[in-house]
């Protein structure tokens, strides 16, 4: 069953055409990853998942809803399709727990015991549960990303879309974060799509790769062959640059 | 600590500005207080050549802005212009009238820290007020009277001694005693002006306007739908008002008075201000010899 | 001070009732002032053009003829006394300055809360409620605390149309007093007692929030 699918999807910025012609399906469970040069359109791709970008046209289903379709509840999808943001986006204004009791407390009416109890676990999960009863502004980068992803994980999502969610950090943060995110893609059943450019990653952890350029989908195929042989020339490019970084 | 520390220092230094301002207040009081006692308006007068008369802007038939000249016109207006005169001629000199425009709260001010020399701006004489201003003879008989819409059905102020009722006045004028007396059991309201009042009267803001019926006559000439009632309660007239203890510059404007009443000039004025006035029998006003 | 003593009680009604305008307005222009800001913000053009109509029509009309207009147009349809008219206006003109404080406070969290709160599930509603309004309130602390002093100084707005306020029974005392000057000036003490423990209170508020941040 697929949990993403765009059919012949097309998105603008005023006169500047963002997204062209994507067509993809990520089925439930899978992990892909998306890389492309920047000012590809990964990112946009990205947040039109969960809505934080509209389409203009064609159609785009996730879990069984239309996003293009304004009777869809936007609500509904996002309560099941968690996102991890380059700037974390915590909620400065709440502690370490409140920010991942927040959202379960409000949309899911999770029993306060219940939902205190998971987001612990979580905490833990993620090695900071010494942070409980900080302020988000006394983390680090990296202590701030894995806050952030036991917050999304405290939804129970289905999916979960990661945006570049290593590029502000500083470089000895990296592994922490990326440690965290593999564990959550062999775990559990849950569909991650990451953009990303930690190539290492991507290699050990997708099940697929989708390589994008000036907003068009140039290559989507299997990790082991887009690594070893790409089709697609700017790919093949771009990755023998990568290499040389 | 140190926030701490500042905020005391805040408020204290607060405090102190305000004492100071209370303090520095009284002071400019007690000064002014002194000034006027050895300030002779007639001595002032005759120095100056002039006589700066208060006199009203809002107040049809007495004192009016006209909005092309900028100038106030009205009865009280003329009366001083040809005391002015006459006074002159009493003191063997030429002099010239100038006109403050005032209100209700600031004529006595204005008089006490001798912005002006005397006050002609339909002041009743009130014993209360006798007792910080001097007063000349009354040079206009007046007394309160009401203001209702035509269809309202009042008759006498004694229709409108309720709590229900709200009855419309102008700051600082006689009126709010009247109503005190004759419709204790009335809301008053008070508004900065015979304008205001009659706008809120119109409004529906009350049911009727008291103050003195030459004013109310004036507010009448503009709002055919509304009528002056319930008669004259108590003769309250109009004086010329100087500053305390002015016997020099009070004789002298009695003087000229009566002068006027008996040249003529007096009469002359009231036909030229009252004659039109629906509803008023102007000789009445008008002084027989 | 004899004409304080011979008129305290007029001084302490109006105080009263300057007190209970400015608390009414308040409360009732900072409900509105956010409500506004938050139709300004709207995506929909209907909604955002219809609250910048209001903000702009009321910060830009004198709050005297608001009060007027109440007072004399609108108590010819709904009985209202000066006081009535006086602090809805007051409330009206206010909100609209607020709601610019407001949105500007908005304007300043970054979008990244709003994205954040949304993506986690919240709807737009509670995500204004519990994540952005917080932060932009506290953003927004030493322009709402002008507000609050200009407003309670504005209230005197009351003695126009009768309020009963304390610059009503300031000119009723100058007036039958003839003492103009004595009377401001307690009027004007009267005025200090309430704006300055309001401007320490802000004052307070602002540095304890910027303590905790």
């Amino acid at each position: 069953m697929s949990m993403i699918e765009f059919k012949d999807v097309e998105k603008y910025y005023g006169d500047f055409h963002a997204l062209k012609d994507i067509n993809l399906k990520i089925d439930a469970g899978e992990t892909v990853v998306l890389i492309g040069p920047s000012g590809s359109g990964k990112s946009t791709l990205i947040r039109t998942v969960n809505g934080l970008e509209e389409i203009q046209e064609g159609q785009l289903i996730v879990d069984g809803f239309d996003l293009h379709d304004p009777k869809t509840d936007m609500n509904k999808i996002r309560k099941n399709v968690g996102m991890v943001f380059q700037h974390f986006n915590l909620y400065n204004n709440k502690t370490v727990i409140e920010n991942i009791m927040l959202a379960p407390r409000l949309v899911l009416k999770r029993d306060e015991a219940e939902n205190k109890r998971i987001a612990m676990e979580l905490l833990e999960r993620v090695g900071l549960a010494d942070k409980a009863n900080n302020m988000p502004s006394a983390l680090s980068g990296g202590q701030k990303q894995r806050v952030a992803i036991a917050r999304s994980l405290a939804m129970k999502p289905k999916c979960l879309l990661f945006d570049e969610p290593t590029s502000a950090l500083d470089p000895e943060m990296i592994g922490d974060v990326l440690k965290v995110m593999r564990e959550i893609a062999e775990d559990s059943d849950m569909t991650m799509l990451v953009v990303t450019h930690e190539m290492g990653f991507a290699k050990a952890v997708a099940d697929r790769v989708i390589f994008m350029a000036d907003g068009q989908i140039l290559e989507d195929s299997s990790t082991e062959q887009f690594f070893k042989d790409p089709s697609n020339e700017r790919a093949k490019k771009f990755l023998s640059q990568v290499a040389n970084h | 600590m140190e926030k701490n520390k500042k905020r005391l220092f805040g408020i204290t230094a607060s405090i102190l500005l305000v004492l100071i301002l209370i303090v520095a207040g009284f002071w400019a009081a007690n000064r002014a207080h002194e000034n006027r006692m050895h300030q002779d308006t007639l001595a002032r007068v005759e120095k100056t050549k002039t006589i700066n008369w208060g006199v009203k802007t809002d107040t049809k038939l007495f004192g009016l802005v006209n909005t092309k000249t900028g100038q106030s016109e009205g009865f009280d207006v003329d009366l001083a212009k040809a005391l002015t005169k006459q006074i002159g001629k009493q003191l063997n000199m030429k002099l010239t009238a100038t006109f403050t425009p005032v209100n209700a709260s600031s004529k006595v001010q204005l008089l006490k820290n001798t912005n002006i020399d005397g006050v002609a701006a339909v002041m009743t004489i009130t014993k209360e007020r006798a007792k910080i201003v001097d007063f000349t003879d009354p040079y206009f008989p007046a007394g309160n009277s009401l203001l209702v819409k035509k269809d309202s059905g009042i008759q006498s102020i004694k229709d409108l001694n309720d709590p229900s009722k709200t009855i419309l006045i102008a700051l600082g004028t006689t009126a709010a005693d009247t109503v005190k007396k004759e419709a204790p059991k009335a809301k008053v309201l008070a508004l900065q002006d015979y304008a205001s009042a009659m706008q809120a009267l119109k409004a529906g803001q009350g049911q009727a306007i008291v103050t003195d019926n030459a004013i109310l006559y004036g507010l009448v000439t503009e709002n055919p739908d509304y009528h002056v009632v319930g008669g004259i309660m108590g003769y309250a007239p109009y004086g010329i008002a100087f500053d305390h203890n002015q016997p020099g510059m009070v004789k002298e404007s009695n003087e000229a008075l009566a002068a006027l009443k008996k040249n003529g000039t007096y009469n002359a004025l009231i036909r030229k201000w009252f004659g039109q006035v629906q509803g008023l029998d102007v000789s009445q006003l008008e002084v027989t010899q | 001070m004899t004409i304080f003593n011979h008129y305290s009680s007029l001084f302490y009604s109006g105080f009263g009732y300057t007190l209970l305008a400015s608390l009414i307005a308040l409360v009732a222009s900072l409900v509105l002032g956010t409500l506004f800001a938050l139709l300004q913000l709207s995506k929909k053009r209907l909604w955002s053009g219809l609250g910048n109509a209001y903000v702009q029509f009321f910060r830009n009309v004198p709050l005297l003829i608001i009060t007027l207009f109440f007072y004399l147009a609108v108590a010819k349809v709904i009985k209202m006394t000066g006081f009535v008219a006086g602090t809805v206006a007051l409330s009206l003109y206010t909100s609209a300055f607020i709601a610019e404080s407001v949105r500007a406070g908005i304007l300043s969290i970054d979008k990244g809360q709003m994205e954040g709160a949304l993506a986690n599930g919240l709807s737009y509603g509670q995500a204004m409620r519990v994540i952005v309004l917080p932060q932009a309130f506290k953003v927004a602390i030493p322009s709402l605390g002008n507000q609050f002093i200009n407003l309670v100084k504005n209230s005197s707005i009351l003695a126009f149309v009768g309020g009963l306020d304390l610059m009503y029974q300031g000119n009723l005392v100058a007036a039958s007093s003839f003492d103009t000057f004595t009377s401001y000036i307690i009027v004007g003490i009267f005025y200090l007692v309430l704006t300055l423990p309001l401007s320490y209170g802000m004052q307070y508020l602002e540095e304890r929030l910027q303590g905790n941040r």
